[in-house]
């Protein structure tokens, strides 16, 4: 409910579903202001540190959620403040490396097609219906996420939000 | 058209010349197309405050600073940070790829030197310097070009030998080019490098060339020509003396600092590049990066001044009694 307050429905995909729009670091939705700007602006209209990006609703993340997004290389491109705090992170110095190297599968014995890794690709390459499946921090044990993944973008990646 | 690149006046040599010599100011440069905060805002479609707060969180776009302390970005930086936001996921991986462009001059140089191509080599400092202001080019794209050279080739190599010559002569054509001193500073560089294929002898040149860019009259003098001493320093009056290198044993740099001293008298005394700087008695270790240290160096000479001034007893309060001493 907290997330059909906090997203709006923007535009379609190009499968002619409904797309919604957030900051890629705050995780808000663009203030209405801003989309109805003569030349809109792709940077968050509120916390100015992240660019807006879509999803289909039921990957985008609510207000607070944590989320990274990837690429189809698998390289972090983006670290939500939430998710800043969370893994101890700083986006600034993890952009660029591998999702690997902050989270890794929780279920080792999970089939093929659940592989974090093969899900994020899937996900970047703009396929597929949202998955989930169950993450870690590397070199941490005990502690475990559910992550939902999905497509975003513009352009293409995968989107990797942190449930509990 | 060989023998003219070789000689190192190529027709780039000249169009860098022609760049460098527009360059006179040290705070902000004349010959880089640079934009006020509100117009590198417009640019990018963001608020003046977001720009700001990129420049705390990231670092990018790093303005620099007119006469009036106002913000002056780079337009190539900003241009380059808005071809990127354009395809980024996030402003952290689109400064990430802003910054990449820009590196690519240092990857130009450093095959142009180990190609032997002054010319290309050349036109990659002009690309640099329509880009960023002379020290941000030196800092930024020559000295880790032969940084990148010298971690490849050894700095006992043949392409190091070539690039080092070439870098050398470039500083020393943009020194000739800096403006005429503008500050009444001077500063006395006792030279300690062994010579122009030393690594620490490139980062001394730009630090001559940042410090006589800001203004002051420097002088480097190898640290064995200790003959005539008093004679350099009657006439150059020094503010500070600065101790660059580490090839020269230290028997030799304090006899030659001994020199000037005795000629002097108290003198503010900086390390530049300097591996012994532990051991300096009562000498100020600069920063290694050579705007830094011409920075700091500034600092000091000016804390300096302000103390003595401040030591100084007042005239008028001296004056006062006297007066009243006549009126009685």
């Amino acid at each position: 409910m907290r997330r059909l307050h906090a997203l709006e429905t923007l535009e379609d995909d190009f499968r002619g579903r409904p797309l919604v729009s957030f900051c890629g670091h705050c995780g808000s939705p663009p203030p209405p202001a801003q989309l109805a700007a003569e030349r809109p602006s792709r940077v968050c209209g509120h916390c100015g540190l992240g660019l807006v990006l879509s999803a289909a609703p039921a990957v985008a993340p609510a207000i607070g959620e944590p989320f990274l997004v990837v690429d189809s290389t698998l390289s972090v491109c983006a670290v939500s403040a939430q998710a800043e705090e969370l893994l101890q992170i700083d986006e600034t110095r993890a952009v660029n490396r591998h999702i690997a190297d902050f989270l890794v599968p929780a279920d080792a014995n999970a089939p093929g097609a659940d592989n974090l890794l093969v899900l994020l690709v899937d996900a970047a390459a703009g396929s597929g219906e949202p998955r989930t499946t169950v993450v870690r921090p590397r070199e941490e044990f005990g502690v475990r996420f559910h992550a939902r993944i999905g497509s975003c973008g513009p352009p293409h990646a995968a989107l990797l939000v942190l449930t509990s | 058209m060989a023998a003219t690149a070789l000689l190192g006046f190529g027709r780039q040599a000249v169009r860098c010349e022609q760049r460098l010599a527009t360059r006179a100011s040290n705070s902000h440069d004349p010959g880089v197309r640079t934009l006020k905060t509100s117009e590198a805002a417009a640019l990018l479609n963001v608020s003046a405050n977001t720009l700001r707060a990129w420049e705390r969180r990231f670092g990018y776009p790093k303005p620099q600073r007119s006469a009036g302390r106002h913000r002056l970005y780079t337009h190539g930086e900003v241009a380059a940070l808005r071809d990127a936001l354009q395809e980024g996921l996030s402003i952290s991986s689109a400064v990430s790829r802003a910054r990449e462009a820009l590196s690519t001059d240092t990857h130009t140089l450093v095959g142009a030197l180990a190609g032997y191509e002054l010319d290309r080599a050349d036109g990659a400092m002009e690309c640099a310097l329509a880009l960023r202001s002379v020290e941000r080019s030196v800092e930024e794209v020559l000295l880790p070009s032969l940084d990148e050279l010298g971690r490849r080739y050894g700095t006992d190599s043949a392409p190091w030998s070539f690039a080092a010559r070439w870098a050398d002569g470039w500083l020393r054509r943009a020194q000739r080019l800096a403006p005429p001193p503008s500050r009444p500073l001077a500063i006395l560089v006792g030279d300690a490098t062994r010579n122009e294929l030393d690594p620490d002898a490139l980062r001394v040149r730009a630090f001559e060339l940042f410090c006589g860019r800001a203004g002051a009259r420097v002088m480097a003098l190898p640290v064995a020509s200790v003959s005539g001493l008093g004679e350099l320093v009657a006439a150059l009056s020094p503010d500070a003396l600065v101790i660059a290198g580490s090839h020269v044993c230290d028997d030799a740099v304090a006899l030659w600092a001994y020199r000037v001293r005795a000629a002097s008298g108290q003198l503010p005394t900086a390390l530049f590049r300097r591996s012994h700087a532990a051991d300096a008695a009562g000498a100020r270790v600069l920063p290694d990066r050579p705007f830094g240290a011409q920075r700091q160096l500034l600092a000091l000479v000016d804390d300096r001044r302000a103390h003595i001034a401040a030591e100084a007893p007042p005239l008028r309060a001296a004056a006062t009694p006297v007066r009243r001493e006549a009126s009685s």
